[in-house]
């Protein structure tokens, strides 16, 4: 890993501050309109009610940019992901001003990935061309499952062929490298359903699949009316065997509830599992960016950042939130106003939020990383990972600190150690 | 400014004693009512004193006594003081001390429903004391009002006479005037030389943040002044006198007060153990008075220990309960050390009302997390050389061969229910232990007199009691004496470990029984963790039960991308927050209900 650029440790003023440039950068663009919004799902996204606006909301996400940009960023973007939301419902000429629009203002790295969320239920074979076309070059597509029945459940709007006939679609237009959304544990889901599921994705060959449980959270319909889901024996049940298949075929676990073909490993969701930085555009979009230079050059500023004391003193760690409702954004993107959260992430806030990026990565994460991501010495993970080493949910592989099997499976306990 | 002459032969010292929902309240905010309007027009100047405490922000002095001027036939203005008396079974001694500093009381029975036990035992209370009882039939406005019945039920059950009796409504106001005039004609006025040196009753304190200690004290001879200085007798410290007044229920500062009233007084006493409740307080030129006679002493019947959750907050616990016993006489506490809970207190309670109240007003006033092991009460142990020791903790009990003798306490239980219900409570006395010492039969009204071991009684009595009378049976009880039984120690062991503060002592003939509720009941409260937790309960050596937590297969959040970060934590930080009213056990968390699950009481909060 390359050293730390600390070059203006002086510096107090805020448009004059520097990125960590050591770390990557990724850009995340949010498009927040849904056909419907399905009962089990917490992103922000909208029913769109008519037409939407594609013009308006391109030109919100440019101003927007433009904006997060007033910092200067020498960085150029390893990966760009268009998420959602249905980032589908938006036309390929739209998609293709996006992508244009941003590398006017910021550098593309040579082998950028970058990757655009699509509803079965709204593929288009000539957007498809036209996305391909534009740039995208990974497509990821929100199967859930081929199950009619389960589907409907689920408040989907396509149903299981369709979801066939869409990723043929996506190879048709040439994309050759796709990841599937695939949800088990679904309400009342038996053990030969959700691997059939797995054996219609396994079928179809993409060179990703991202393999989660359904779970209930907070402020969603299921979350108010639960569905009668399988108990945890059932789930676990599931899960095990489902990833015996998947491993079986070539797909390769490298996340909690991601697999993939060699090589084909999402660079973007990597760049958060590594605490890399990245920009947040959109409605409820959000960013994290390291500044070399610590708390201490910013002295001035307006944030009150509590009594923790940094280690070193060299990173300060930002993360900022756009306003999440599409009407709101789109009348403030551009200004500040758009902002609806900044925070300073404090060093006792540090190893809670690299560790519950870093450990659901089987590989888990190198001491040095830590040091170069955080600005922290590597002691200031010393209490969790003794009370996770008691418990047999850490181990050491090489040089790698990564959860054991027993920790992967319990992560939410590893993780309030270092809270 | 000059006070108004106080004519103690215009003076009612007294006390409701009524049985929860007979309408003591009710009658209460009638008398205040009845008596406020008069206020309003003659007692302006009195209420409207310049009041140094209501200038001052967020104090706030408990009204237990409120002071009620009420002009009756006769043309006169009487000062009527009527003293707050609880009303469940765990605060006799309360009662006893309200009563101490009355001349008379009302005895109010709901006319629909009859006399309760608690109610029986109060009136015994205030007839020892010699106060002159009234008594008031309630509700008479209900359509089963019954009131020629209840009459003779408390002729019969009570034996004062009861023909006479007020018959009123509280809630429609009907009979309310004829009370207060009652009151002023039958019940006497205070005793009393008004020129003998200050002898004056702490009635109760209670420690005020902004004040320090705020007293309600009956002046029993002498009177008490602004600017005086005082003596409290038992500690031999003296004192000057910053305020003095009553409760109108607003609050009235007053330059003094005369002998044979009731209010409050505020002294600079910062130590909270400076004005003991039963204390006697004089002048300190003039202290050669005695004490007055003290409340009844009572001692605390069930025990049990209460730890932090978090260690760091042992002194705050330590200061907190130093308050609460301010006011609390009977709370007593001495230093624990669990090897499962770390440092804490043995905590004596007066019963179990009492020690939840205790643990909540801990929890919500003082702010603190606390677990709370099972009660338990008070054993005689006679070990093998000979020597008497008394043991409140179960995980002292010695090893079973250490000790000659172990005896627990006996009560004697008096319970009063309707006929319908006699089976059901009697076959409960059984189950309980219990030895039948007499029964009569008044009416329909049935009283049983039962020999109980205290320890049923602590467990789950007072829930299966109202359970099996549909609420209609009520009791009080009395410490008889200690008794041989055979008693043993049940042990519980968490993944192999045994759990001091899990220990209880039980009949040897139901620990099999309860080893396996227990097991049941801890299974079912202890989270399923990243291990299983085995669960056993023995008697010494010896597994008698057992039962498994399985554990969690997973725990653990699906998705996590770049916007998660705050709600993940905020996930996170919820089962933290969780966590805290648990307590590790080894690498087990063990939450607040299993310590209280040999009680099988549901204390979710």
């Amino acid at each position: 890993m390359a050293e730390l650029a600390t070059t203006s440790l002086n510096a107090v003023d805020s448009a004059s501050r520097q990125v960590a440039t050591a770390l990557p950068l990724a850009l995340y663009l949010h498009f927040p309109w849904c056909v419907r919004k399905c009962p089990y799902c917490d992103f922000n996204s909208h029913s769109a009610r008519g037409e939407i606006d594609e013009t308006a909301y391109v030109d919100a996400l440019i101003r927007d940019l433009e904006f997060e940009l007033r910092e200067p960023e020498p960085r150029a973007l390893g990966s760009i992901f268009m998420g959602g939301g249905t980032p589908s419902l938006f036309s390929g000429v739209a998609i293709a001003r996006v992508l244009r629009e941003v590398q006017r203002r910021i550098a593309f790295a040579p082998e950028i990935e970058i990757t655009l969320e699509a509803n079965p239920g709204t593929a288009d074979a000539q957007n498809f061309r036209e996305y391909r076309a534009a740039g995208v070059n990974r497509l990821s597509i929100g199967v859930q499952s081929f199950d009619d029945a389960q589907l409907r459940r689920l408040g989907r709007i396509h149903a299981g062929d369709e979801a066939i006939r869409a990723f043929e679609t996506a190879r048709n237009a040439g994309f050759d490298n796709i990841n599937l959304d695939l949800m088990f544990a679904l309400p009342q889901q038996t053990i030969e359903q959700a691997l059939r599921d797995v054996q219609q994705a396994i079928a179809l060959a993409p060179e990703h699949l991202s393999y989660y449980q359904l779970t209930l959270e907070p402020n969603t319909e299921f979350a108010a009316h639960p569905p009668p889901l399988p108990d945890d024996d059932a789930a676990w049940a599931i899960q095990q065997q489902g990833q015996a298949l998947l491993a079986e075929h070539g797909y390769a676990q490298y996340e909690i509830s991601a697999y993939a073909r060699a090589g084909h490993e999402c660079r973007h969701n990597r760049n958060y599992w590594e605490f890399g930085d990245y920009l947040g555009i959109g409605a409820g979009a959000h960013s994290k960016r390291t500044y070399a230079g610590g708390i201490d050059a910013r002295a001035h500023g307006k944030r009150s950042f509590g009594n923790e004391s940094r280690a070193n003193g060299t990173l300060e760690i930002v993360r900022r939130a756009r306003h999440k409702h599409p009407r709101n954004y789109l009348q403030t993107a551009g200004s500040v106003a758009a902002i609806q959260e900044e925070r300073s992430v404090s060093a006792a806030e540090l190893p809670f939020e690299f560790t519950m990026n870093a450990l659901r990565l089987n590989e888990g994460f190198q001491p040095a990383a830590f040091e170069i991501r955080t600005g922290l010495p590597i002691a200031a993970l010393e209490a969790g990972l003794n009370l996770a080493r008691r418990d047999g949910l850490i181990e050491t592989n090489a040089q790698n600190l990564r959860a054991s099997e027993f920790g992967r499976a319990h992560l939410n306990a590893l993780l309030r150690g270092f809270m | 400014m000059k006070q108004t002459d106080v004519n103690q032969s215009l003076i009612r010292n007294f006390s409701i004693i009524a049985h929860i929902d007979h309408g003591k309240s009710t009658l209460a905010d009638r008398f205040i009512q009845l008596c406020g309007g008069l206020e309003a027009r003659e007692m302006q100047a009195q209420v409207l004193d310049n009041n140094p405490i209501e200038r001052e922000r967020g104090i706030t002095i408990k009204a237990q006594a409120v002071s009620l001027n009420y002009k009756a036939h006769d043309g006169k203005i009487y000062q009527l003081n009527l003293i707050d008396t609880p009303g469940h079974v765990d605060f006799s001694y309360e009662v006893s001390r309200s009563l101490a500093a009355c001349e008379g009381a009302l005895l109010v029975v709901d006319a629909s429903q009859g006399v309760e036990a608690q109610s029986v035992a109060n009136c015994y209370t205030a007839l020892e004391q010699k106060l002159e009882v009234l008594t008031v039939l309630n509700k008479i406005d209900l359509q089963n009002a019954e009131p020629d019945r209840v009459a003779q039920e408390i002729e019969d059950i009570i034996g004062i006479e009861a023909t006479d009796a007020l018959r009123i409504s509280a809630k429609t106001g009907l009979g309310v005037p004829e009370v207060l005039e009652e009151v002023v004609r039958r019940l006497p006025p205070p005793k009393g030389d008004p020129d003998a040196p200050l002898q004056a009753l702490i009635v109760d304190s209670w420690f005020d943040n902004y004040l320090g200690v705020v007293s309600l004290i009956r002046v029993v001879n002498g009177r008490i002044q602004k600017g005086q200085k005082i003596r409290v007798i038992s500690t031999g410290k003296d004192y000057e006198v910053t305020i003095l007044g009553v409760h109108s229920p607003k609050r009235v500062i007053k330059n003094s007060l005369e002998t044979g009233e009731v209010g409050f007084l505020v002294a600079g006493i910062k130590d909270i153990y400076g004005a003991p409740v039963g204390d006697t307080l004089t002048e300190a030129s003039r202290a050669s008075v005695d004490q007055l006679p003290g409340f009844r002493k009572v001692q605390p019947r069930v025990f049990a220990g209460m730890f932090p959750v978090d260690a760091d907050d042992f002194e705050d616990f330590r200061e907190s309960l130093q308050k609460l016993r301010l006011n609390d006489s009977a709370l007593q506490f001495e230093p624990e050390n669990s090897t499962a809970l770390g440092f804490g207190f043995r905590i004596g309670f007066l019963g179990m009302l009492h020690m939840e109240i205790v643990q909540e007003r801990l929890e919500r006033e003082y702010n603190l997390n606390l677990i709370t092991t099972a009660p338990s009460v008070v054993y005689e142990i006679e070990l093998n050389g000979g020597e008497i020791r008394k043991i409140d903790n179960p995980s002292d009990l010695p090893e079973p061969g250490a000790y000659a003798d172990v005896r627990e306490p006996i009560i004697l239980c008096r319970l009063l229910m309707p006929q319908t219900y006699v089976g059901a409570v009697m076959q409960l006395c059984m189950e309980k232990r219990g030895v039948q010492k007499n029964l009569r039969y008044h009416g329909n009204q049935v009283q049983l007199e039962v020999e109980m071991p205290l320890a049923e009684v602590v467990l789950d009595f007072f829930d299966r009691l109202k359970s099996v009378s549909r609420g209609f049976a009520s009791f009080e009880y009395e410490f008889l004496r200690f008794q041989t039984a055979p008693l043993v120690k049940l042990d519980v062991l968490v993944n192999g470990d045994k759990v001091d503060a899990l220990a209880t002592i039980v009949h040897r003939d139901a620990a099999y029984n309860r080893g396996r509720d227990l097991c049941e009941r801890m299974q079912e409260v202890i989270h399923r963790q990243m291990f299983d937790v085995a669960i056993q309960a023995a008697i010494g050596a010896k597994i008698i039960s057992r039962s498994t937590v399985k554990a969690l297969r997973k725990d653990v959040t699906a998705k996590c991308y770049g916007g998660d970060v705050s709600r993940k934590r905020k996930l996170l930080d919820k089962q933290k927050e969780g966590k805290k009213r648990m307590k590790q056990v080894g690498a087990v968390e063990i939450p607040q209900e299993a310590f209280l699950a040999v009680l099988g009481v549901d204390r979710r909060n």
